[in-house]
């Protein structure tokens, strides 16, 4: 599966799509919906939010359709409005409350509950998931922007509204807690974990 | 300026970017739909309540500064300037006081005159202020009745001295209080 950067669509489809052509409309969704719901549920955990996120970015996606000019990927585009819709969720206010109230509760649950609502992804990538996730969220953000999105630090301060120390202060403090992760051991806790979190369920 | 992540040397990068692509999949085309037809249709009604909303405020801003400019005109005041009050207050002396003089006595019937001139209740009135004010008035209406029937009965006026003087003094503090009243509902 290609990633949402790379994600291209031909300019004749794009052209009936901005027309009102719903069937083509109904193939750059289908082309692109994965790889963008994919890229926001990496930087929000909570699915509910992410859904709401998502359909946010695809309404706007279409919006604004006609302003493409293809200078490249459709894809590169969509993932900047994913995490432009992404990156304004996390610096609101209501969204700066909820996240105090849930970091006052156990991680272990949040942990548990996320990886029994998304599907098991294969055993050997579990720890990985499970790493990611214990990351504070706008850690998690920074990482994966800069890790994987390739994101630069300007590009990331510039969305956050900060500067570049902040986000190379959150890319040293991502990567020094996922050391510690993995030096702990605890990917040997897996299966246990996920057992005893069902019974939370 | 972006930066290709296979360019990225660390493991973490690398572990990250081996992640798979879709953890789970969204809802499909039709569900998309129907979603997006729900919040445009909530999307006009907010937007029609807070037209709404707005209109009210405005209609409601305009009541209160037309009722405000009306205020303002009503209070149009009968009474003298108080310009003149100030540079020419009434000056009131006792019978008693050794400037007293014939003059003291139509110094009190032009504080008199110019208390009448002045509207019965002042445009604010103060409790405090109106309390004072009605027992003055009440003292002096009491010593006016005694005054005209002691006339009626044909005491000498040397007798009623005492009475006419503390009269005159109720009088100047009847109207320095009333003074003050109009200094004060000018200010306002």
């Amino acid at each position: 599966m290609a990633r949402l950067g790379d994600i291209t669509i031909p300019p004749e489809l794009l052209q009936k799509a901005v027309q009102g052509d719903e069937a083509a409309q109904a193939v750059v969704y289908t082309s692109t919906a994965g790889a963008t719901f994919a890229l926001i549920r990496r930087i929000i955990s909570n699915r509910a939010v992410a859904e709401d996120l998502f359909q946010e970015t695809m309404m706007t996606l279409f919006e604004r359709l006609p302003e493409f000019r293809g200078e490249a990927p459709l894809g590169a585009w969509l993932r900047r409005i994913a995490v432009s819709k992404c990156l304004m969720y996390l610096r609101s206010p209501w969204h700066r409350v909820r996240l105090q109230l849930e970091n006052e509760s156990e991680p272990e649950i949040h942990q548990g509950l996320s990886a029994l609502i998304t599907p098991a992804p294969p055993v050997e990538s579990l720890d990985v998931e499970r790493a990611l996730l214990s990351l504070p969220v706008t850690a998690r953000a920074v990482i994966w922007l800069h890790e994987v999105e390739g994101y630069s630090h300007e590009e990331i301060g510039r969305l956050f509204g900060r500067t570049v120390s902040f986000s190379k202060s959150q890319l040293a403090r991502a990567h020094q807690k996922l050391r510690e992760w993995f030096e702990s051991g605890q990917d040997r806790q897996l299966c246990t974990s996920i057992q005893s979190n069902s019974k939370v369920l | 300026m972006h930066i290709d992540p296979e360019q990225q040397q660390g493991p973490v990068g690398h572990c990250l970017r081996n992640l798979p692509q879709e953890l789970d999949q969204p809802y499909d085309w039709a569900e998309f739909r129907r979603r997006a037809r729900v919040r445009t249709a909530v999307a006009v009604r907010r937007s029609a309540t807070y037209r709404s909303w707005l209109a009210a405020a405005a209609a409601l801003v305009l009541v209160v500064l037309a009722l405000a400019a009306w205020t303002r005109l009503g209070r149009s005041d009968p009474t003298p300037p108080v310009a003149h009050l100030e540079t020419n207050p009434p000056v009131l002396e006792s019978r008693g006081d050794p400037g007293y003089s014939a003059s003291t006595d139509r110094r009190t019937d032009a504080a008199e005159r110019w208390l009448a001139s002045l509207p019965r209740e002042p445009v604010v009135v103060r409790v405090g202020t109106r309390a004072v004010v009605t027992g003055l008035e009440d003292r002096i209406a009491q010593l006016d009745d005694y005054l005209s029937a002691a006339r009626v009965e044909g005491v000498q006026p040397a007798a009623l001295a005492g009475a006419e003087e503390q009269r005159a003094l109720l009088v100047k503090s009847l109207a320095q209080v009333r003074y003050a009243e109009t200094l004060v509902a000018e200010v306002r």
